[in-house]
């Protein structure tokens, strides 16, 4: 079956506080989820409707099909296991004894573990590393080695789905890594699908497909991780403003905070909700970055496929017109770059050269600037470096400077100071 | 694997204790009669081998009669109150969890009280009135105290201790006014309040044979459950146990086991306390093993508890409640005060 779990129209109360409201949710099979939100969203209690331990008030959570309220606990055990955020037990079992438990939804209550049972508590205990703590009590671990076996344990249970509550709260950058990495391998090595809480976003970002944003109970956002970690939802549900920028390596969003101290010397808001550049050849990319991280919508075009602007704009997933790489712009591309200038509610031009091959591109910005768009020019490269067109480029500048009135700025600084005003 | 053989060598071992200990015990008293011939006298009674020329029918009498019925039920109150212990540390994840420390003593006392005073005796057969009673009392008091201490789903140390300590006090208060009611009967009811065996025998075995039975196998069915419960309520659910169900029949079943206990010999603390953890050192948390050692160690503890009860100040005796309570205050003073690390309270 290619659905492995559904949520519909789930509510949840605690005596009468609710907690969570028509949440709403399709994880399908091998599927990487991560669930973030503030603290008091109601993650751990979506989690836990999603393991059968709580029972919603209102909606249903089906597994594979079946509604969780009909699964006897023993069966929903062979297809679910859970890692909760809370590993302390009472009394001192052998780390091996607890590992061992996992077997448990297999076994008949005074059962011997068979030769296949001992095997698979092996191996999940090497999965995770524990070998080397099997003989010692699980009390006597610290919080990372503790997870570890917890992870085990729940791996022991041969999941087909895996739910975590924050399974490396406890745990340095090393051993989150390390778990991160052994669930990523699960997840596509033994196609168990993942399901997990998660406080830290850079590190949901990373590994998991898919984000579940919640606000209060409810769905902010879902969808992939450079859908969902935006400046805007990162702002409205988390009630701080951040810089996200893009991992060097993996290009996944990453969360990075401001301190108050330095927020004072961000530029204020820009009045424009959308800008569109004219760009090329590395002229572009800080502006990209720096507006993409003050909340302003980007699109640029047209760019040719390979060029540094091109790149920057992927990396930053902006919105691009693409040619192919050493083409001149051709018509197809040349009529979308006119739709994303006419949806701008600015265009930016920046200080690239122009040739035949890019020569639309200012006569689209020249057009959009007659139909009243605000236009701000990068002047810091003088006509003679920027026109290869033997003049055509220089009389367009000029024409948008002078009969539109375009507003000219000499440096990056000042460019960003006149888009403030 | 290595671990649950010696776990099973353990227990082996202390049956086999529970045996000698059974037929040493018997030999000690009053009247003079070694340790050989109690031996020979039980073996004549079970298997039908003759004791012997030299073994008067006296001593029969005095051992078959008298002192045998005793052990045994000392090793039944023992096991009982030993197994009800684990089962209430282990389900209330709570190692400072016994009989008498949550109430469930002092609940069943006030059912069995009421028992002896109600002019039942006559109609229905004690065997059933007065351990039925004890269990309501009991029941009621533990719904009682984890009621008021339960906090968030979970039962800690201190709410546990004085929600037993304030429902304990409530229900000694009852048992006070019952006494008032008492009339002829007070002297009795102190007797057995006090906690002994003394003057018990085999219609004593007989109550509580068939309670001890069916408790102790219904709470060996479920200590695998329990081990998972150790876990934590949800970790346990997840791993497939039914927890509010499990939770249900192991704290019945505890309960009623422990109120046959009382009803036979009044309230014997700390039993429930010291034997598991004691044996939690010998054979480890696992309940598989951890119950029936409970168990089988209860029953040898009590009945040296109440060797030492009746040969202190012979011929008088002292109640065995004393000499556990002796025993017992100062161990779980010692658990509060030094294990509080290992349990994290």
């Amino acid at each position: 079956m290619a659905v492995t779990l559904i949520v519909e129209n789930l509510t949840f109360r605690y005596q009468s506080t609710p907690v969570l409201g028509g949440v709403n949710l399709e994880v399908k099979k091998g599927e990487f989820w991560g669930v973030i939100g503030p603290n008091g969203s109601g993650k751990s209690t979506l989690v836990k409707n999603m393991a059968g331990l709580l029972l919603p008030q209102e909606g249903v959570v089906f597994l594979e099909g079946w509604d969780l309220k009909s699964l006897i606990r023993s069966t929903l055990a062979r297809e679910v296991a859970v890692v909760p955020q809370d590993t302390m037990t009472g009394f001192n079992f052998f780390v091996e004894e607890v590992v061992g438990m996992g077997r448990a939804p297999y076994q008949g209550r005074f059962q011997r573990e068979s030769a296949r049972d001992r095997e698979l508590v092996r191996r999940a205990m090497e999965l995770t590393g524990c070998m080397e703590l099997k003989d010692r009590h699980i009390n006597d671990l610290s919080g990372g080695e503790r997870q570890r076996v917890i992870l085990a344990r729940a791996l022991a249970q041969e999941p087909r789905l895996l739910l975590l509550d924050e399974p490396t709260s406890h745990l340095d950058i090393g051993y989150q890594t390390e778990i991160f990495d052994l669930l990523n391998r699960l997840n596509e090595e033994e196609r168990i699908t993942i399901i997990s809480v998660l406080h830290d976003l850079n590190l949901a970002a990373q590994y998991c497909h898919k984000l579940l944003l919640l606000q209060e109970g409810r769905v902010y956002a879902c969808g992939p991780p450079e859908e969902v970690i935006t400046y805007e939802n990162i702002k409205e549900v988390y009630r701080t403003r951040v810089v996200i920028d893009r991992h060097p390596l993996t290009s996944t969003p990453q969360v990075l905070l401001i301190p108050e101290s330095r927020e004072k010397d961000r530029l204020e808001e820009i009045p424009y909700r959308r800008l569109h550049f004219i760009a090329g050849g590395g002229s572009a990319g800080e502006l990209f970055r720096k507006l993409c991280s003050m909340g302003v919508q980007v699109s640029t075009g047209v760019l040719n496929i390979g060029d540094s602007d091109w790149q920057e704009a992927k990396n930053l997933g902006l919105q691009v017109v693409e040619e192919e790489p050493f083409s001149p712009v051709g018509e197809g591309a040349h009529r979308k770059n006119l739709e994303l200038l006419k949806e701008a509610d600015a265009v930016v031009i920046t200080g690239v050269p122009f040739g035949y091959g890019n020569i639309k591109n200012l006569e689209a910005a020249l057009e959009a600037c007659r139909a009243g768009k605000r236009v701000f020019i990068l002047d810091d490269l003088s006509y003679a470096r920027r026109d290869y067109t033997g003049g055509k480029a220089a009389e367009y500048l000029r024409r948008i400077k002078q009969e539109e009135g375009a507003c000219s700025a000499g440096s990056r600084e000042e460019l960003l100071r006149c888009l403030k005003e | 694997m290595k671990i649950p053989d010696k776990r099973l060598h353990m227990l082996l071992l202390l049956l086999l204790l529970l045996l000698i200990s059974m037929v040493l015990s018997a030999s000690i008293g009053v009247a003079d009669i070694s340790s050989a011939d109690t031996g020979r006298i039980i073996l004549e009674r079970v298997l039908g081998i003759s004791a012997g020329e030299e073994v008067e029918d006296s001593w029969r009498a005095i051992i078959l009669n008298i002192r045998l019925p005793r052990v045994i039920l000392g090793l039944l109150v023992g096991a009982s109150l030993a197994t009800a212990g684990v089962a209430f540390q282990g389900l209330l994840q709570n190692p400072l969890a016994d009989p008498y420390t949550i109430g469930v003593s002092s609940g069943a006392a006030v059912g069995a009280t009421l028992a002896f005073l109600l002019p039942l005796a006559g109609l229905v057969p004690q065997v059933l009135v007065v351990p039925v009673f004890g269990f309501l009392g009991g029941g009621a008091a533990l719904f009682a105290v984890y009621q008021l201490a339960k906090v968030g789903g979970k039962v800690p140390v201190v709410t546990l201790l004085l929600a037993g300590v304030v429902i304990s006090s409530f229900l000694s208060a009852i048992i006070s006014i019952l006494m008032i009611f008492a009339g002829e009967a007070l002297r009795g009811i102190f007797f057995w309040l006090a906690g002994g065996l003394a003057g018990r025998g085999w219609s004593h075995v007989a109550i509580i044979t068939p309670y001890f039975l069916l408790g102790s196998s219904i709470l060996f069915f479920y200590t695998r459950d329990l081990n998972l419960i150790l876990m934590g309520e949800e970790a346990a659910s997840s791993l497939g146990v039914e927890v509010e169900r499990v939770k249900k029949i192991v704290l019945i079943a505890a309960s009623g086991v422990t109120a046959a206990a009382v009803s036979v010999s009044g309230m014997i603390g700390f039993a429930g306390l010291i034997v598991p953890h004691a044996m939690r050192i010998v054979v480890g948390p696992d309940h598989r093993y951890l119950l029936p050692a409970s168990a089988l160690a209860g029953g040898i503890f009590l009945i040296w508890a109440d060797v030492f009860a009746r040969m202190f100040l012979a011929p008088s005796e002292i109640p065995v409640g004393i000499i556990t309570a002796f025993l017992g205050a100062p161990f779980f003073m010692y658990l509060l005060r030094k294990k509080r690390h290992d349990y994290r309270f």
